[in-house]
């Protein structure tokens, strides 16, 4: 039954909310949820620590899922964003080896926040008055450019040596730390839901799916895709400054040639293996990417492959990568939202179903055959 | 280089430059050729023609070699069977990824096309090959001076030259092949309009199938003229890593859909290189630009392009 249908004859399986029973096992059924986020990092400092590269991750990927699932834009330059964040919240609290105070703190992560959507709003402007795939080639571009001719800069990286980044003394310890990365990551989450909820964000959906309708009804292209854009920007580069304070460092090597190449890809990865324009999908597939590597160091350590893992690492996510990618396009366009979504939805409070007729839109554009946009 | 600094000199400021700059310059036209090559027939841009190329150098590279159980063949037959490896990687791409995908929109195959550019970079790097190694240089094997000439004290590299001539042949080559062959025809025909295409008794199938084949086989003799000293080596992503983004820039600069275009905006993106980064101190005030001048250049060049001629100096359309 498709979405008209169902405004017509008002019936709607998923309208049904629960009473306080219902909500009672839904709270029942998130106590493992809430072991896995808050309790489970605790367990050990090195998953403490692993556990936030995840929160900073599902940053990204919520920023992706903005700029990819609501825009309909791609990029291949997201970790330039990412750098931003990270150069500029180090940058600010450059307290040598003291712990700064927290209201240095609070001014590195918002000033990363400020310059990260400064950039994006001036590559927006720029890029978004070209047209069609040929953006995808702008942002790949830009991406490179901004790592090997701003972060080389050694006023900016500490002479190449890398800039310092220690946190304030409250949020010494990893796991209080982890914390602030998992308030921030409720942050990107709230936007997200806003951006979904708002006129903005019928207003870039509009865009996404017929940008001649869209611009037919009032709608100012330029002006929603920029907006986008620089919230995007601005969400990578908050994932910036607490990845800077998660290595207490930053340094241009995290960015530039392969290694910033390999983060761009993955990035793209996630949000289309997560499901685009899909939040918990997107969260869920960005924890995994970050996660794959101590996971599989663990398995191969126990297993006796640990030499061969470490040497081959890159590549051995680089092909579980690929190959979740293709296996998402070709076969399961809505990613992992899709195959989580009845869960969610039951969270939410309908009723348990799998068959989600009106499932999100996103998925089904990019199902469906549109013409170029990207 | 910086005791010259302040005054110009031919060698330093204008023919080592332009000599280097054309032999890059020929390599990010050779790889263009392939990127151009699937955007005039699918409208896609393939991220994947830098692997295309890495696993043909890698193929060649273990023949050639004869490491581990691969017999040692003939250097040019070595080629051959690497060349014909990328071949076979692109029919696959084709055929499991390419295929599915046909009626989707256009961006979900260039995701697709990342996809299978980082599948074969794992692939490539889970092998066990020397993987700094390069393939050996076309003198190396023939025995002769390395250099065919030299001007000045600046010397054109046989291995450049190579490179040049192989650019200039599939070049040509791949003009005669659209403009005059019926399958070449046939192929711009399913560009434009596959289902008017089909009506008329072409397989829209075959036709993609015979596109993804060419587009290999520019990209395997890319690979195994690329993977060759000082610069090149046969490490996996290295073509990508090292040539891709700025061939991309070339495709456009020439126009994505003009294969002369590939020709023309790879050799002008090269030189444009190598003087960004060449010794700029004997102009007054830039003798101190920062690094990465020659990717800066590059960037300013294709957004120039993109924003005042979006379809590049020979391409037809936008």
């Amino acid at each position: 039954m498709s979405a008209d249908t169902q405004l017509l004859t008002g019936y709607d399986a998923g309208a049904a909310r629960a009473r306080f029973g219902g909500w009672l096992a839904r709270a029942a059924a998130s106590l493992p949820v809430l072991w896995l986020v808050l309790l489970l990092p605790r367990h050990a400092d090195d998953w403490t620590n692993n556990a936030i590269f995840a929160a900073i991750y599902a940053m990204v990927g919520l920023s992706m899922n903005v700029l990819v699932g609501y825009t309909g834009q791609i990029s291949l330059g997201q970790q330039a964003f990412l750098g931003i964040g990270a150069l500029t919240a180090a940058n600010v609290v450059h307290t040598g080896t003291n712990a700064p105070d927290p209201f240095t703190f609070a001014l590195g992560i918002v000033a990363a926040v400020a310059i990260s959507a400064g950039a994006a709003l001036l590559l927006g402007g720029i890029a978004l008055r070209i047209r069609g795939l040929y953006l995808a080639l702008v942002t790949l571009v830009f991406g490179a450019v901004t790592a090997d001719a701003i972060f080389t800069i050694p006023a900016l990286n500490g002479n190449d040596a890398g800039v310092s980044a220690y946190r304030p003394s409250a949020l010494q310890s990893n796991y209080s730390y982890y914390l602030f990365a998992l308030a921030m990551v409720g942050i990107c989450l709230y936007v997200d839901v806003w951006i979904r909820r708002s006129k903005v964000g019928r207003g870039l959906i509009a865009l996404r799916d017929n940008e001649l309708v869209a611009s037919a009804y009032g709608i100012n292209v330029l002006g929603y895709k920029l907006l986008g854009f620089v919230l995007s920007g601005a969400m990578a580069g908050l994932a910036g400054g607490v990845f800077a304070f998660w290595s207490q460092e930053f340094s241009d090597k995290d960015f530039t040639a392969a290694a910033g190449f390999n983060k761009a890809l993955i990035f793209v990865v996630m949000v289309v293996v997560g499901g685009l324009g899909n939040r918990a999908g997107v969260v869920a597939a960005a924890a995994f990417f970050a996660l794959i590597d101590p996971l599989l160091a663990g398995l191969a350590h126990h297993t006796g492959w640990l030499n061969y893992y470490t040497d081959h690492k890159a590549y051995i996510s680089n092909i579980i990568g690929a190959g979740l990618l293709l296996q998402t396009v070709i076969f399961n366009p809505g990613g992992l939202g899709q195959v989580l979504r009845p869960f969610t939805r039951w969270f939410a409070g309908h009723r348990f179903s799998l068959h989600d007729d009106h499932g999100d839109a996103a998925a089904a554009a990019l199902v469906g055959a549109g013409d170029v946009r990207a | 280089m910086h005791e010259l600094a302040g005054s110009f000199s031919t060698q330093i400021n204008l023919l080592t430059p332009i000599v280097s700059g054309i032999a890059n310059g020929a390599a990010y036209g050779l790889l263009g050729l392939g990127l151009v090559l699937l955007y005039k027939s699918n409208r896609i841009f393939n991220f994947a023609q830098g692997e295309f190329a890495t696993v043909a150098a890698i193929v060649a590279y273990v023949f050639d070699r004869g490491t581990g159980w691969v017999p040692k063949v003939p250097y040019f037959a070595a080629i051959a069977i690497g060349v014909a490896t990328a071949v076979l990687v692109a029919i696959a791409t084709e055929r499991f990824v390419i295929r599915p995908l046909f009626h989707r929109p256009r961006v979900v195959l260039v995701v697709a096309t990342v996809g299978v550019a980082l599948f074969l970079m794992g692939i490539e790097g889970i092998l066990p090959y020397p993987q700094t190694a390069s393939l050996r240089t076309i003198s190396d094997v023939l025995n002769v001076r390395s250099y065919a000439f030299k001007v000045d004290g600046v010397v054109a590299l046989d291995q450049d030259l190579a490179k040049l001539g192989a650019l200039t042949v599939l070049a040509v080559a791949a003009f005669v092949f659209f403009r005059y062959t019926a399958t070449g025809t046939a192929i711009l025909a399913v560009s434009q309009d596959a289902t008017a295409a089909r009506v008329v008794g072409i397989s829209v199938e075959r036709i993609s199938m015979t596109t993804w084949a060419i587009a290999g086989l520019l990209g395997g003799v890319a690979g195994v003229l690329l993977a060759v000293p000082p610069a090149g080596s046969v490490t996996p992503g290295s073509i990508t890593g090292l040539t891709l983004t700025v061939a991309f820039s070339a495709a456009v600069l020439g126009g994505m859909t003009s294969l002369p275009g590939a020709f023309l905006g790879g050799i002008l993106i090269g030189l444009i290189e190598a003087f960004a980064n060449a010794d700029h101190s004997f102009v007054p005030g830039l003798n101190s630009l920062p690094t990465a001048q020659a990717e800066v250049a590059v960037a300013v060049v294709l957004l120039l392009i993109l924003l005042v001629r979006p379809r590049g100096l020979l391409g037809q359309e936008a």
